[in-house]
């Protein structure tokens, strides 16, 4: 079927079948590959881009759901010249180990950002909660959120 | 049989080991080296480029995956080299003989041994150019060299004055002789080494620009999906391939010796051809047996055969007979899946006369075993490039996905690429062995006398040689694959690293007892298994210190002062757990509802100890605080060392809360993240990592936080419960 839909910011017409996942439209019929595969049922947030401002699961949103969306993805967040404020925290905090999940992360934190840019410390945890990292960069992801956020305040963790 | 080969690798060792050294020696030649007048580059040696340009070129032998060689191994260079790390670009290493580990005479990734290994040879290779560089402009401005100084990509002349571009020097560089052994940079001197330091891919993987093997596209590239047997080693006796051939974008379907692969225009319409592709399997020689099938074979191996001596010192039977109590617990530990995040992949392009495979794979010179094996090519003829690695935690040392992508792009002649699906990485992954570990410890008046532990389970190696072996003799003609394999195991030690996998870290049991009897009953169910992040250490070390902290209850004492009086020639050991204690308030009170644990394990030659914090709440093990001791020599990039050690703790815990390989009849039980579940971020502790400042040689760093934390949990929960918690993982339902 034809679909239509805003990447980045840039209309792309595409003839694909309407079941196909929007993860394997953006990286194969795109090529934008900063988007990741990890699990294909929406349990790893690897392939999470902003569909309309709203974290969605790439690997489990059939593309026909995404016809006439923005979608952003890890590369439409900034650019190389003027990266988004997280990235630059990911590369200060020097958040990546093996990477992978890394763009999921970093998308899942930029939602978090725009709809609460003062986010708690829970509110960080809560939000980052369906982004597995295997290598376990987990306390490293808290302080690059922590270090964007505005007036960010530690506030009691539970267990701390 | 394990008996009769160990036997015979002892009395064989002196006599032919160096006939067998002689043959490992690479018998091809690798990386041309030298001046190439034609585009000004300078490789002073199978690692260095040096340009006119001022580009400098590092080629990185251990591949990235996490670990940070990518940014540890080039700060050794650059530290010599005297320019800034960020000024150097690491490119990753095809398979070549200069390339090879060391320990290991092949070109693998794993151990923790990246650091240990490159440590001379890497900050020599940067020490020789700096030298080189040195006497071309010394040769120029007509002084000594020694009197010359280097800076930030420059030599400057003495006088303080004139200086010249490393660019400017290349040519004649390339024709200077360093005449003796190179001088390193003293301690005192360094820059960067012990330093903070950015990771030089921090960038490409916050912009989503690192490219993994997942990522290669080449023109005319097809997508191919495996369907695989269910159960291991069963074969492939008919499927419907017309049937699938008509759906849509399918470009064919092929058998191959792993399964049936479905090969498409696109990645979505294999995976859809693929549910209507309808496979008979013969499972003759097929895996039948359940997981309780395994344990009940390793009891029944522990009651019949007492195993090989790995260690003995004293007599422990006299100990036994002397002692006053003569305590003895079993434990169990289930199959693990490794769970890299970048699920199994590769791309292979047959051309006929050679190949090339791009792939993230620990291991590139036994991937061109594995492509010669599928094809009608030899070794030689396939090139490996390999690309960040999206984990690795040992999956990636088995060249399996790579078999596939090749033995695919062998029968149809185009580009392919092999993509796993999660289900297909957890089901047929290759996993970290059950093991079953029965020990016996004798006790007169509250002091331990005696310490027995028996080790049941497999050995890696015999999984891993038949690939491995042939790699180490990559002209030997393929028929001798197989037999390769064979002698592989039959030298084990000399032809092949010696097998340390069923019982590292129990054969350095570190405390101080008089008797001890450590012994392997080898014993292979049949299951396949390899190398996980920390290996046996992962499972001797839940055994040895939960058993220690029994002992200590046995005994009456704190478990912290016990293993403490037993390690009196143990400065580092006591150190480390001396420094976990303090920094975790050990003995301090803590709030209603937690309790602590700790642990002490060395493993890939780094000392760690760990203290974790934990409760039970909502019917779910909580774990609060890790606080961490480490010793690892020599620290590089104490940032890095951080996230190796805080990851380890994680893919420990992960290991010891949930992680659970089960078979039914022959077949994996799980399938994706819900039923093998991964630690999220709201369960992640606070972790507390103190590193001992030393100046010994350095160790690795990316396995050594696993082990300890499996048993400290397990202490912490019997401290919590007063339930003893003997097999994996652990519940809060005690």
């Amino acid at each position: 079927m034809a679909v239509s839909l805003t990447v980045n910011g840039v209309e792309r017409k595409l003839d694909v079948e309407g079941d196909t996942p929007l993860l394997w439209v953006i990286r194969d019929e795109l090529g934008l590959k900063g988007t990741k595969f990890g699990c294909g049922a929406g349990l790893c947030g690897a392939c999470t881009v902003h569909l309309n401002g709203q974290p969605v699961r790439s690997c489990s949103t059939p593309v026909e759901l995404a016809a006439g969306a923005q979608v952003t993805t890890i590369e439409g967040l900034g650019d190389q010249d003027r990266l988004h404020a997280l990235q630059a925290a990911w590369i200060e905090q020097g958040v990546p180990q093996c990477g992978y999940c890394q763009s999921g992360q970093i998308m899942s934190a930029a939602h978090l950002l725009a709809s609460n840019p003062s986010p708690s410390r829970n509110d960080i945890v809560n939000a980052m909660t369906g982004n597995i990292c295997r290598c376990g960069t987990y306390s490293r992801i808290i302080a690059a959120v922590e270090s964007v956020a505005a007036g960010s305040r530690p506030d009691q963790q539970e267990g701390a | 049989m394990t008996m009769n080969r160990r036997a015979f690798l002892k009395a064989g060792a002196g006599a032919s080991g160096g006939l067998m050294l002689s043959l490992s020696l690479p018998g091809c030649a690798g990386i041309q080296t030298g001046y190439e007048p034609e585009t000004g580059e300078w490789k002073p040696d199978a690692w260095l480029e040096l340009t006119q340009d001022d580009e400098i070129y590092f080629t990185l032998a251990r591949v990235e995956m996490g670990q940070g060689t990518y940014t540890g191994l080039t700060t050794l260079i650059a530290e010599e080299l005297e320019v800034a790390p960020a000024a150097i670009t690491p490119r990753f290493a095809p398979a070549a003989p200069e390339y090879r580990n060391p320990l290991y005479k092949l070109q693998l990734t794993g151990g923790s041994t990246s650091i240990a290994t490159s440590w001379e040879p890497l900050r020599t290779a940067g020490a020789s150019a700096r030298e080189m560089l040195k006497l071309a402009a010394a040769r120029i401005w007509k002084v000594e060299a020694e009197a010359c100084t280097v800076r930030d990509g420059h030599v400057l002349h003495p006088n303080g004055i004139d200086s010249l571009r490393y660019g400017q020097l290349v040519e004649l560089a390339s024709k200077e002789v360093i005449r003796g052994e190179v001088a390193l940079k003293p301690r005192s001197e360094w820059k960067l080494i012990g330093k903070q330091g950015n990771r030089l891919d921090a960038r490409a993987k916050s912009t989503g620009t690192a490219e993994y093997g997942i990522d290669v596209e080449l023109p005319g590239q097809v997508y191919a999906v495996v369907t695989r047997s269910p159960r291991y080693g069963g074969r492939v006796r008919s499927f419907n391939g017309d049937e699938v051939r008509a759906m849509p974008g399918v470009v064919d379907v092929v058998e191959i010796e792993r399964g049936v692969a479905v090969v498409a225009d696109k990645y979505w319409r294999a995976r859809k051809a693929q549910t209507a592709l309808s496979v008979s399997w013969d499972f003759s020689d097929a895996l039948s047996l359940s997981t309780s099938d395994v344990f009940e074979g390793y009891r029944k191996a522990a009651d019949e055969d007492p195993g090989e001596s790995e260690r003995s010192e004293g007599d422990f039977d006299d100990a036994s007979k002397a002692a006053s109590t003569v305590f003895s617990a079993e434990y169990a530990q289930p199959y693990l899946a490794h769970a890299t995040l970048e699920p199994m992949n590769a791309t292979a392009w047959y051309q006929g006369d050679r190949a090339e495979v791009w792939a993230p794979t620990q291991a590139p010179d036994l991937g061109q075993i594995a492509v010669a094996r599928v094809t009608d090519l030899s070794p030689g003829d396939v090139t490996i490039h390999t690309t960040f690695l999206g984990g690795g935690f040992g999956r990636r040392l088995t060249q399996d996905f790579i078999e596939e992508a090749a033995a695919v792009s062998f029968k149809i002649g185009k580009p392919v690429k092999v993509i796993w699906s999660r289900e297909e990485d957890t089901r047929h992954d290759l996993f970290r062995p059950a093991m079953l570990h029965r020990m016996k410890a004798s006790l007169a008046d509250g002091k331990l006398t005696g310490w027995h532990h028996q080790i049941v389970g497999p050995q890696i190696l015999d999984w891993y040689v038949r690939n491995a072996a042939p790699a180490q003799y990559p002209w030997a003609p393929k028929f001798l694959y197989n037999s390769l394999g064979s002698a592989g195991l039959m030298f084990e030690g000399i032809a092949t690293p010696r097998d340390m996998s069923a019982i590292e870290g129990a054969i350095e049991y570190p405390y101080g007892v008089g008797n001890i009897d450590i012994r392997h009953t080898h014993t292979d169910p049949g299951v396949p298994v390899t190398w996980w992040r920390s290996v046996g250490f992962s499972h001797n070390g839940f055994a040895v210190e939960t058993f220690m902290d029994e002992l200590a209850h046995e005994a009456g004492e704190d478990p912290y002062q016990f293993r403490r009086k037993l390690l009196a020639d143990e400065p580092r050991h006591r150190e480390v757990l001396d420094r976990a204690a303090r920094l975790a308030g050990w003995g301090e009170p803590l709030a209603e509802g937690r309790a602590r644990g700790i642990a002490l394990f060395r493993s890939f030659g780094t000392h760690v100890a760990q203290v974790v914090e934990a409760g039970i709440e909502h019917g779910e093990i909580r774990v609060y605080r890790v606080a961490c001791a480490v010793d690892c020599g020599q620290v590089v990039n104490p940032r890095i060392v951080e996230d190796q050690i805080e990851g380890g703790i994680l893919f420990g815990l992960t290991a010891a809360l949930y992680g659970e390989i089960t078979l039914e009849q022959g077949e994996v039980q799980q399938s994706n993240f819900h039923d093998y579940r991964l630690m999220r971020q709201y369960e992640r502790p606070e972790v507390t990592v103190d590193i001992v400042d030393s100046e010994a040689a350095p160790t690795g760093v990316g396995e050594p936080g696993v082990p300890p934390v499996i048993p400290a949990l397990g202490n912490a929960l019997f401290a919590l419960t007063g339930q003893r918690q003997r097999s994996l993982p652990l519940t809060a339902d005690v």
